[in-house]
């Protein structure tokens, strides 16, 4: 009964909300898709009853007639969606094997389009799974024009999930993202509404969001977007109303159990950002880790890239078990921490960068993840770990045993931001798996994020070394002010790179992003040998291209008398030879000195010395792993 | 002060003159620490000489060595790992430092699987201890000079007698490791901490199950403990009597043998707890490395003398309640006398059990 009433509360709270017909003047972006929601929270039956007013227009150049809307949710009702089959792809039947009442469904009881109630169908435009239900098609008794608005209502119920994908609940903790039934994105090619698939994101047009949730009474809500208004409804349950512009998104969180904290990030050339955390209670004492964190990407972001918008953002630490860690939402992102977070790791600062990132590459620039989402996360993950590297070095290497709980520091291991930061060890399996042009939801599951997040981080870090960072983040800012609040695609970008850097960069993005070459040089041969004739040293040094890619190179041989030769080769043969003859013997040569191509899939045979020290370090590192080996016995010295 | 609490003073003073007189017996002994220790250098280095071979063959004669002959290198170590199989894949950064015992004693509480390629080296290394166990345990007895052929002699004689009990050991250890562990880490630890949200929760319901299964393990461990002592001291051959013999000691002096177990456990985090401060990282170089591998042998030493001051302990708390100090039933085998010697006549009897 208060659930009925409840929902038809909503909806008259939805009738009377003004509709967005046009984008406002000062609108940062077109906001042709605006929301106006009401939802109840029932966290017993962990239902969502919900009303939605969609103030949409057409702002292609094309008529249609159909809308189409994703129902994300429906991924997770059976093992038959997409999303699930690719997760089974991937490894691991644990999400697929969950009870009924742990999955997640989305059912819409009407949508009616500028007053009138109309059917809808199932589709599944990328792979043709009759039995996936997380895109729906409707039918417009008139087409909408190039110009044209619908006004469209929906209303649904939803069961929340334990946590699938960042979104669900445990205990009275829920995160709800992708909550709700969500336009697709129209354009000049037709509806861009793909399914739900596992290794991408999402993609939607950016508009004004203004949210009424309805939780328990005292139960605290974070959101996108400010906070407008909080009424006790008397009967136990509280409504938080929250709005935004110019997003293209809405999630939130709630649960009785969080510390709230706030703070503001001030900077001399960026706007103020109100900084709201809310913290689990075992992590507190950890609040700094999170605003430096955050500043750190506001700050880092804001000079690299252009500034923050919003004037506010939520960080919002999961419960643990939560699943809900690590993701990011439109003025609001997920972090993480752990209850033993031992200093000089970058953890949690390393999510909340990366989170907080994404309020740019995503949030703001909103490319299309289904389709190229490492535009947005591999991007981010570039940005992240330079962040990082400024903000929070020394970053050591941790790992946890007893359970996972119990952490380790490694201080004689420094994260680098070139291989672990941008993390080419994950690109190295993975390399050959996909071309990283393939549409993302294409990608082969398992190896789906290795190209995504590290490849793009790689070679971006490549492309900096290669330009320089200042041609690089003037590309990065050009970019980003140009595609801020539009949804660029991969062309945009190397159009941009081609035009700021002055350089033809195509044969990089080719073997780069749309093949699926790997890069490797390597010395083969490096020999100097003494001319009692001439009393002269005669240096050969040969260098391979052992991989399919090419990439110039810079070659350096040192020689004994401190004296060098530095050799620039196209890459382009399977090898090359240098010749000298010198006074002194040669040292030790190394192919990409400099180490400008991170791409370089094995960097151990890039350099060759004529006095090599692999004695000495593998001596040294047997006697470490003897004394661990003569450890481990004495610990299963125990049973005897 | 009452009769019981008075019991319990005599029982703390009695554990710490065991503990006392079996470190004694160990210290006075130092060939057999320094055997033990030798043994385990000896059983870890053939792999180690092998894992040796594998780092220099992927370093090459390339510059990534010298840093990682200076240090860590990490991105070297990262590319070796991901092309390396066998013995290579043990190769990973727990094996630095304090991180080693941690990771060790967490694999065995967690009951990680050990790398198949260490399997043989450590069922050799407990064949090992099966073998020599017999010696030390009875040279403990004595608590004096045993000579070599004596030590020998009295490894062949519990030899068969150490494997049998080592076989019930193996199987009670097994059947904890399968179905106990099993059962209060794969399904009362996830069970209890489902729906839990909160990780320091979490934690301590897991430390709590630890604490369960350690303790399983150390009854199963004590017992078997006496039952060797029992074997050595009593010159038993049934090896089952000698396990029941075992849990009737546990059972008729609980407090004094659980508090000898205890006070040895806290020695044996006393020694983690030393090496936690003194453990070498990674930064030794040169002739520095031998430094290093000198004070990580310093360890496994210390944690060689704890575990036969363990067993020692023991003996000297199971002599000075059953039997008396030095006491052993069996007949010290002595070297092959002339026969001159045997002429005179025959050793005299041993003294009667009681
Ligand atoms: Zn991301």
């Amino acid at each position: 009964m208060i659930e009925r009433l409840l929902v038809s509360g909503g909806v008259i709270l939805a009738v009377a909300a003004p509709v967005a017909q046009e984008a406002a003047p000062g609108a940062l972006s077109p906001r042709n898709a605006s929301y106006t929601i009401a939802a109840r929270l029932d966290p017993a039956r962990r239902t969502i009853d919900g009303t939605e007013r969609i103030a949409w227009r057409n702002i292609t150049a094309s008529a249609t007639g159909e809308l189409q809307f994703h129902l994300y949710w429906n991924a997770w009702r059976d093992t038959r969606s997409s999303w699930m089959r690719e997760r089974l792809l991937a490894g691991g039947r644990d999400l697929a094997d969950r009870p009924p009442q742990d999955r997640a469904s989305m059912d819409i009881s009407s949508i009616a389009v500028n007053g009138t109630t109309l059917p809808f169908t199932y589709i599944a435009p990328g792979d043709g799974n009759t039995d996936d239900r997380t895109v729906i098609r409707v039918a417009l008794p008139a087409a909408v024009p190039p110009g044209g608005a619908a006004d469209i209502r929906v209303t649904w119920r939803a069961h929340v999930p334990r946590t699938y994908a960042r979104t669900g609940a445990i205990a009275d903790y829920f995160f709800l993202a992708q909550w709700f039934p969500k336009l697709g994105v129209l354009q000049d090619t037709g509806w861009n509404c793909h399914q739900f698939h596992a290794a991408t994101e999402f993609f939607s047009d950016f508009g004004t969001y203004d949210v009424s949730l309805t939780v328990p009474d005292g139960w605290i809500v974070g959101a996108t977007g400010r906070e407008q208004s909080r009424k006790a409804n008397g009967d136990g349950t509280a409504t938080h109303r929250y709005r935004q512009d110019d997003v293209h998104d809405f999630a939130w969180t709630t649960s009785p159990d969080y510390v709230e904290f706030r703070q503001t990030f001030r900077h001399a050339t960026l706007p103020a950002v109100e900084m709201r955390l809310l913290l689990q209670p075992e992590h507190k004492g950890q609040e700094q880790r999170h605003f430096d964190a955050t500043i750190a990407a506001l700050r880092y972001y804001g000079e690299w890239y252009g500034a923050y918008p919003y004037g506010h953002v939520t960080v919002i630490d999961p419960a643990w078990q939560s699943g809900a860690g690590g993701m990011e939402y439109p003025t609001l992102f997920t972090a993480g921490s752990r209850w033993m977070a031992p200093r000089g790791v970058a953890s949690p600062e390393g999510v909340t960068v990366h989170e907080a990132g994404h309020q740019f590459w995503y949030g703001i620039v909103a490319n299309n993840e289904f389709e190229h989402a490492w535009l947005d996360e591999g991007f981010n993950t570039f940005s992240t770990a330079r962040a990082i590297e400024q903000a929070f070095t020394p970053n050591y290497l941790a790992e946890r045993y007893f359970g996972g709980f119990v952490p380790w520091v490694f201080r004689d291991i420094a994260i680098s931001r070139a291989t672990d930061g941008n993390r080419l060890g994950g690109y190295r399996s993975a390399a050959r798996m996909d071309a990283q042009i393939t549409p993302t939801f294409r990608y082969w599951p398992p190896t789906a994020g290795a190209i995504t997040y590290n490849k793009t981080a790689t070679w971006l870090h490549t492309l900096e070394r290669l330009l320089g960072w200042d041609t690089l983040q003037t590309i990065m800012t050009t970019y980003f002010q140009r595609w801020a609040f539009r949804h660029p695609t991969p062309e945009d970008f190397f159009a941009v790179a081609n035009e700021v850097s002055g350089r033809d960069l195509t044969w990089f993005f080719d073997e780069a992003v749309r093949g699926s070459h790997v890069f490797d040089y390597g010395i083969q041969l490096l020999r100097s040998e003494h001319d009692r004739e001439r009393d002269r040293h005669d240096t050969v040094v040969a260098v391979r291209r052992y991989g399919e890619a090419i990439f110039p190179v810079d070659v350096l041989v040192t020689f004994e008398d401190g004296s060098t030769a530095r050799e620039r080769w196209d890459g382009r043969d399977r090898w090359t030879m240098y010749r000298y003859t010198r006074a002194a013997k040669a040292k030790q040569a190394v192919v990409d000195p400099d180490r400008v191509l991170l791409l370089d899939l094995n960097y151990t045979n890039n350099s060759r010395t004529l006095v090599p020290r692999a004695g000495e370090a593998s001596r040294k590192w047997m006697l470490t792993w003897v004394a661990w080996a003569q450890d481990l016995l004495m610990t299963y010295g125990f049973f005897v | 002060m009452t009769e019981a609490g008075g019991q319990r003073l005599e029982a703390r003073f009695g554990i710490l003159s065991c503990w006392r007189d079996g470190a004694r017996r160990v210290t006075g002994a130092p060939s057999i620490v320094f055997g033990v220790w030798a043994l385990s250098l000896l059983l870890a280095l053939p792999l180690g000489v092998v894992l040796r071979g594998l780092i220099r063959d992927s370093l090459g004669s390339s510059l990534a060595a010298d840093a990682a002959a200076e240090g860590v290198n990490y991105d070297w170590w990262n590319e070796f790992l991901q092309a390396t199989g066998g013995i290579g894949t043990t190769f990973v950064p727990s094996i630095i430092g304090f991180a080693a015992p941690l990771r060790n004693l967490s694999d065995v509480m967690d009951n990680v699987p050990l790398a198949a390629t260490l399997t043989s080296v450590v069922v050799a290394w407990l064949v090992v201890w099966a073998l020599i166990a017999g010696g030390v345990f009875d040279r403990y007895a004595r608590a004096r000079t045993t000579h070599t052929p004596a030590f020998f002699a009295a490894c062949g004689v519990f030899f068969f007698r150490f494997l049998r009990l080592g076989a019930i050991a193996a199987f009670a250890y097994w059947l904890l490791f399968r179905f106990v562990h099993g059962w209060l880490f794969v399904s009362v630890y996830p069970r209890w901490t489902r729906d839990l949200p909160v990780e320091r929760d979490a934690f301590f319901i897991r430390l709590g199950l630890y604490l369960v299964f350690a303790a399983l393990l150390a009854l199963v461990n004590i017992v078997i403990d006496y039952a060797k002592v029992r074997a050595v001291v009593e010159d038993r051959r049934s090896m089952i009597g000698a396990i029941a013999a075992g849990a009737r000691f546990v059972a008729r002096h609980p407090r004094a043998a659980v508090g000898l177990y205890v006070l040895n456990t806290l020695v044996f985090v006393a020694v983690l707890v030393a090496y936690r401060l003194a453990a070498p990282g990674a930064e030794w170089r040169g002739p520095g490395m031998w430094v290093a591998f000198a004070i990580a042998q310093a360890y496994i030493v210390a944690r060689v003398w704890a575990k036969l001051v363990f067993a020692a302990s023991q003996i000297a708390l199971f002599q000075s309640r059953l039997a008396h100090a030095g006491y052993a039933a069996l007949p010290e085998q002595r070297a092959l006398e002339p026969p001159i010697v045997e002429a005179l006549g025959p050793a005299p009897a041993p003294p009667p059990r009681v």
